[in-house]
């Protein structure tokens, strides 16, 4: 699904303080894979995460998405297949906007036009797989969401248009213990339910060993993979449950 | 007092562009003085060659919503602050200007061109001297373009009997309307939310240039047709009557959300419009009774720019209040709906 051919990304190239932030990296991800990545700051995560959402290219190599090169893509182009949730709970959601409307923007990807806006029942019944109650206020303003709600509601608007891969940059860092519990097995039930390939940085070491199936160390630019067990989803083929579908046999754990 | 109310909705008007920019974009676009002197010099230069209000101020909207577009393009593709492009098409929108009205001004003619104004020239079809010199050469036919009588009267009587004040509110009406409609379109929320997180709409693979020409765009197409409706409404159009509007059009935007927090309607947009008669009833207060106190109709903008500092100012400490209020409630009863 997402391959990596020897990609390197270097950093002003040419000048006095060059640097190498990912090099040679060669790496396969398959369909509902969970790959959690870990590494010390500054040791490539974030630029690695930017290739994969073609905010950067890389300097040398290819990168390959369900076969296709990705070079010469824009951002833009590249969320209709991948999905992202930051750090910033309000990064991945439109505060100023109710989360009807929020629900409303995420349900589409590319061009809008001047058809009046409708919130999919998709969108509001994976909103209701949270238990948050959230789809009973969908007038509510999402700023004045708690901090693990808006995280909640970003990763359902991230993967409301069914993405391919979601990518996840630290994104319990700013929540507390309890609601980066919760948000994590949200994560775990996008992936083994839905069957959506997630990538995910963590500085949160025990959720790097309780989560994924692959587990990969970023140092001073070079990846390597320390932990590998078959994914636990079924394949988007063999998914007996839709996105969403029979929400008993998903059987939603409360979050 | 009619005036007033008139002069408010036309300032209404051209502040729900600066809303749009400041408040929806959430951009500070300072093209906004450029276009508006653009839709009153254009507005009148067409109806002055012929053309009928309606379609000159429309021409004057599309002419706006390019100027905003181009503020748009330099601030995305050239990657020029948006201050600095602004400030840029204004400066390029000056001369520009001056072109169009070919001077400093433009009077909307009062009468219908006819033939009695023409000069010699034009009417007899002959040099006045040429046969001074060159025996009874014969006279050229009459140009017949002078020949055309303009038709089309001006849509703003200026009769103080309420019908520029009816036609005022219909097209404020419908602006509100058509915006509030706009608004409510996937196109348009996706603009609110390209104001409130620019990166997060691009993960939803719409564009951030795209979204910033559309909402510049709007907002000076907004701003250019006030200028027309105000030049066509004053009768004339000057090359600095769009001097100091992105200051009043702050001051409006600012004054109608205060005034009208509690009622945000149709978006807030209308906050502007309420904004603007209150600001122009102010305006005429300040100027009938101000000279009492020594104030002159010239400390006006001062007066407008230090009322945006206090609301700043006193918005800043309402905000400190409010987050000290939302760290209490939030120690007292925990995380939930409504608090961070």
């Amino acid at each position: 699904m997402i391959k990596l051919s020897d990609v390197s990304v270097v950093y002003r190239k040419g000048e006095e303080n060059e640097k190498c932030a990912l090099k040679n990296a060669t790496l396969q991800i398959s369909q509902g894979d969970f790959v959690i990545i870990v590494g010390p700051n500054g040791a490539g995560k974030s630029t690695l995460m930017k290739v994969l959402l073609c905010e950067l290219a890389p300097t040398v190599g290819t990168y390959y998405l369900n076969g296709k090169s990705m070079r010469g893509f824009s951002v833009t182009q590249v969320a209709r297949w991948v999905g992202r949730v930051f750090q910033d709970p309000n990064s991945g959601i439109f505060p100023d906007l109710s989360i009807l409307e929020n629900l409303s923007i995420a349900s589409k990807k590319g061009v809008r036009w001047l058809r009046f806006r409708s919130c999919p029942q998709k969108a509001v019944s994976l909103l209701s797989l949270l238990g948050l109650g959230l789809e009973k206020n969908l007038n509510t303003r999402a700023g004045d969401l708690s901090g693990g709600q808006k995280q909640a509601l970003a990763m359902i608007m991230a993967i409301i248009s069914d993405p391919k891969v979601l990518l996840l940059d630290e994104h319990t860092a700013s929540l507390d213990p309890k609601s980066s519990v919760k948000v994590m097995e949200l994560t775990r039930q996008i992936n083994e339910q839905f069957g959506i390939t997630v990538v995910m940085i963590t500085h949160n070491m025990p959720f790097a060993e309780q989560y994924g199936n692959r587990k990969w160390k970023i140092e001073e630019g070079e990846v390597y993979e320390y932990e590998y067990r078959p994914p636990v989803c079924l394949t988007r083929s063999e998914n007996p449950f839709p996105l969403v579908g029979d929400q008993r046999r998903c059987a939603p754990k409360c979050v | 007092m009619l005036g007033i109310v008139e002069q408010g909705l036309i300032l209404g008007l051209m502040s729900i562009g600066v809303f749009i920019s400041f408040r929806i974009v959430n951009m500070a676009d300072l093209t906004v003085d450029g276009t508006f002197a653009l839709g009153g010099a254009l507005c009148v230069r067409l109806f002055s060659l012929g053309l009928n209000a309606p379609v000159s101020l429309l021409l004057s909207l599309l002419a706006g919503a390019g100027a905003g577009i181009l503020t748009g393009f330099l601030h995305r593709k050239l990657k020029i602050n948006v201050l600095l492009a602004g400030i840029l098409v204004m400066t390029m929108l000056y001369s520009i200007n001056l072109r169009i009205m070919n001077g400093p001004n433009l009077p909307i003619p009062k009468t219908s061109v006819s033939a009695s104004l023409g000069t010699f020239e034009q009417v007899a079809g002959k040099d006045p001297l040429a046969d001074l010199f060159e025996p009874s050469a014969p006279a050229a036919a009459p140009q017949k373009e002078i020949a055309k009588h303009r038709t089309f009267e001006n849509i703003f009587l200026g009769t103080a009997d309420g019908q520029d004040l009816l036609l005022l509110s219909a097209i404020v009406l419908i602006c509100v309307a058509l915006t509030g409609l706009f608004l409510r379109t996937e196109l348009g929320t996706a603009l609110r939310g390209f104001g409130t997180n620019p990166s997060g709409l691009e993960s939803f693979g719409l564009p951030k240039t795209l979204m910033t020409l559309l909402g510049l765009g709007l907002a000076n197409a907004f701003v250019s047709l006030s200028g027309g409706i105000f030049a066509l409404y004053s009768g004339f159009a000057d090359v600095t009557m769009g001097q100091g509007m992105i200051v009043t059009g702050l001051a409006v935007v600012m004054l109608g959300e205060i005034l009208f927090v509690r009622r945000k309607l149709v978006y807030g947009i209308f906050a502007p419009i309420l904004g603007g008669i209150v600001y122009q009833g102010i305006l005429a207060v300040v100027m009938r009774y101000g000279y009492r106190i020594g104030f002159r109709a010239s400390d006006m903008k001062l007066l407008t720019a230090l009322f945006i500092v206090a609301v700043i100012g006193f918005g800043l400490i309402q905000t400190k209040k409010r987050m000290k209020g939302k760290f209490r409630l939030s120690t007292i009863f925990g995380g939930g709906v409504g608090r961070d």
